[in-house]
């Protein structure tokens, strides 16, 4: 056997297994939204003559965005906080970051409901220190989605760029310094450039991650603020139009898909050690 | 034409750039640094030499500010650099690893240094060209160093440390990766390169020839201290320590009993055995414990019995051909192994020895130096 017939061969049972349960139904799906009688695109124009579901669309953009750019800031600081700890307190932090990983989405997502609640902590805070007089409504808003993503994201983002930046050797930040360069240009000419292509990575399972969310809009959102992954739902099994939802699906998918593409060429064309 | 020898050391009125008085290192209770007290002089190549884990770099990272002195004080040109940033200091480290730039051209990377000082662009591109002239790199200042080989991407690293014209430019085993004849190749150029320049240099090497090439003087450490800083030839035919003797090249080290009358040292070293005769100028008490080094290629090696201050007889042990010259080993009648060394002036089917041949050795009484430790 050759090596390359062998690496096939090798990856024959995961290849048949993605493309069963993964390749199939999606390409069924893809299938039935252009099986419209007015045409195999009509689905799709309806989609996006809807004032509704155009709202949708961009609302979800947009909370993806916010919780992409809020969790690159938050999590690169900590990150950076740390790379730069001794070992021992570092596997501690890591671990403190990871936790809320170790619960499930759900139950993070009720913390929150707990805390932005009429009656919630946060409120009964507020009230107490007199900054309020009466409770805010804060769930079911764009806020109370947003806030819960980050905090869904963030560890995920660490991780990343904690990987990433231990790579970048000490010996390149001393070499700065022993060059002239301040701790604040050290980082912003050699730390921040080689942690490009990792901000990239992390960016990318941050906005896919938060683009195609159900769990947290679900609870958090509702009905008000309804996201890709919550309309799609309420499409397939509420309504039962199943043509719909695969249409919403598809939208999705070429969202995430050119995301990952166009960030991956970026990545490409940023990458420090790259033409 | 008198030449003026260069040895700032030997000169009371000379001031030292560098001063290390008194510095202790210590992480947690493992002391790195032992109270060392060092004086590098400007314009010097000095060589630091020692074992791996014996403190070389600790030593340096200290005078670059990348660790502070746990006691002591360090001065350069006078003054007390405990206090200054290693991005003020007036000294330039080139890494091990080179630490070049991957994000950046070689162009950009020795650029690097000249931009934090804030000077304007055409001075800057005049410095990076005169840069990449000086090591032969001006073909390569478009690639990244990824692209470039191992030997370019060491020059590179000079390039960018020299680029600032810094005072003082320490060099951590910058030479470690290459091959041995890009090695001695890059040491000569080195070396031409501290002339042109002007620039201190202290080199880190566990690699004693290294040393010996480059250096204007040697110190040879040990475990956090400074077993010797000479010249690399008294360092070689003149150690302090039996330590040194045996760090810096081939010795062979015999141990006896002193009897001194004047400058003769007479050396008792095994029973039965004629005692060995050595010169020495320091002094050693009736009896003492003394060892007498001697290089192999200052023992000679003959068929027949030669006169000499120093004459023993063996049986050959092993060869070691080296190709230009070989090593004897010689095996006396009381187990101690001596080394001998000769040129192989002669093509190998012609050569006068060969294993189990009893054979003469001899060296002088001033061949051997006698320590006292
Ligand atoms: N940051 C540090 N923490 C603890 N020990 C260290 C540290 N840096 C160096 N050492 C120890 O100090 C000793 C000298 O190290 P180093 O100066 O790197 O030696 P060399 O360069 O001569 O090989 C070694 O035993 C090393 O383990
Ligand atoms: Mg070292």
């Amino acid at each position: 056997m050759t090596p390359r017939l062998r690496a096939w061969a090798l990856s024959a049972p995961a290849l048949f297994l993605v493309a069963l349960f993964l390749g199939l139904p999606v390409l069924s799906t893809l299938a039935t939204t252009f099986g419209d009688p007015k045409g195999p695109f009509a689905q799709y124009a309806a989609f996006f003559d809807s004032r509704f579901r155009m709202t949708v669309l961009w609302r979800t953009m947009e909370v993806a965005v916010i919780t992409t750019t809020i969790s690159v800031i938050v999590g690169f600081m900590t990150a950076w906080v740390v790379a730069k700890s001794p070992a021992r307190i570092k596997s501690l932090l890591i671990i403190a970051a990871v936790f809320p990983l170790l619960t499930g989405v759900v139950v993070r997502s009720f913390a929150w409901l707990i805390i932005l609640g009429k009656n919630g902590i946060l409120n009964d805070t507020l009230l107490w220190l007199g900054l309020i007089s009466e409770p805010l409504s804060m769930l079911y808003t764009q806020f109370s989605v947003t806030i819960a993503m980050v905090y869904l994201f963030v560890p995920l983002m660490i991780l990343t760029l904690v990987g990433v930046l231990e790579a970048i050797p000490q010996d390149l930040t001393e070499a700065a310094a022993s060059l002239g360069a301040t701790p604040a240009a050290a980082f912003r000419q050699v730390v921040l450039p080689m942690a490009v292509p990792g901000l990239i990575v992390g960016s990318v399972l941050v906005f896919t991650g938060s683009f195609t969310s159900y769990a947290t809009p679900q609870l958090l959102g509702g009905e008000r603020q309804m996201m890709m992954g919550t309309f799609l739902y309420q499409r397939a099994m509420v309504t039962f139009d199943w043509v719909g939802a695969s249409t919403i699906a598809a939208v999705m998918v070429v969202v995430t898909l050119t995301t990952v593409l166009v960030m991956s060429k970026l990545a490409r064309r940023l990458n420090p050690v790259a033409g | 034409m008198p030449q003026t020898v260069f040895a700032p050391w030997d000169d009371p009125a000379e001031k030292p750039l560098i001063q290390f008085k008194g510095v202790t290192k210590r992480f947690g209770d493992f002391t790195a640094i032992d109270n060392i007290d060092l004086d590098i002089y400007a314009r010097e190549f000095f060589a630091l030499l020692g074992p791996s884990g014996c403190g070389k770099t600790t030593l340096m990272r200290m005078l670059a500010g990348f660790e502070t002195p746990t006691e002591g004080k360090i001065l350069l040109s006078g003054q007390d650099i405990g206090p200054v940033p290693p991005n003020q200091r007036a000294v330039n480290m080139m890494f091990q690893s080179y630490a070049l730039f991957p994000h950046l051209t070689i162009w950009d990377n020795i650029a690097f240094g000249l931009r934090r000082e804030g000077r304007d662009k055409a001075a800057i591109e005049a410095r990076v060209e005169e840069m990449l002239k000086l090591t032969r790199l001006a073909k390569f200042a478009k690639r990244k160093p990824h692209q470039i080989s191992g030997g370019q991407r060491q020059r590179v690293a000079l390039a960018r440390s020299l680029a600032k014209a810094p005072k003082l430019l320490l060099l951590d085993e910058p030479l470690g990766a290459l091959d041995r004849k890009l090695r001695e190749e890059t040491q000569f150029e080195l070396m031409d390169i501290q002339e042109k320049t002007g620039t201190t240099f202290v080199i880190v090497t566990h690699d004693q020839e290294e040393a010996m090439t480059v250096a204007s003087r040697v110190a040879v450490m040990d475990e956090g201290k400074l077993m010797q800083v000479s010249t690399p030839d008294a360092i070689y035919e003149a150690p302090s320590s039996v330590y040194v003797a045996d760090f810096i090249g081939d010795v062979n080290i015999i141990e006896g009993k002193a009897h001194q009358t004047g400058t003769k040292l007479q050396i008792d070293w095994a029973e039965g055995q004629p005692a060995l005769s050595a010169t020495t100028t320091k002094n050693f008490d009736l009896g003492q414990t003394c060892y007498m080094a001697i290089r192999p290629e200052k023992i000679a090696i003959s068929a027949d019995r030669p006169s000499g201050a120093n004459v023993l007889q063996g049986e050959i042990l092993d060869i070691a051909y080296l190709g230009n010259i070989s090593t004897y080993h010689v095996k006396l009648p009381t187990g101690h192994v001596i080394k001998a060394q000769q040129a192989n002036t002669r093509r190998i089917s012609r050569r006068e020895f060969t294993w189990e041949d009893k054979v003469w050795i001899s060296w002088t009484d001033t061949a051997a130096v006698v320590l006292a430790q």
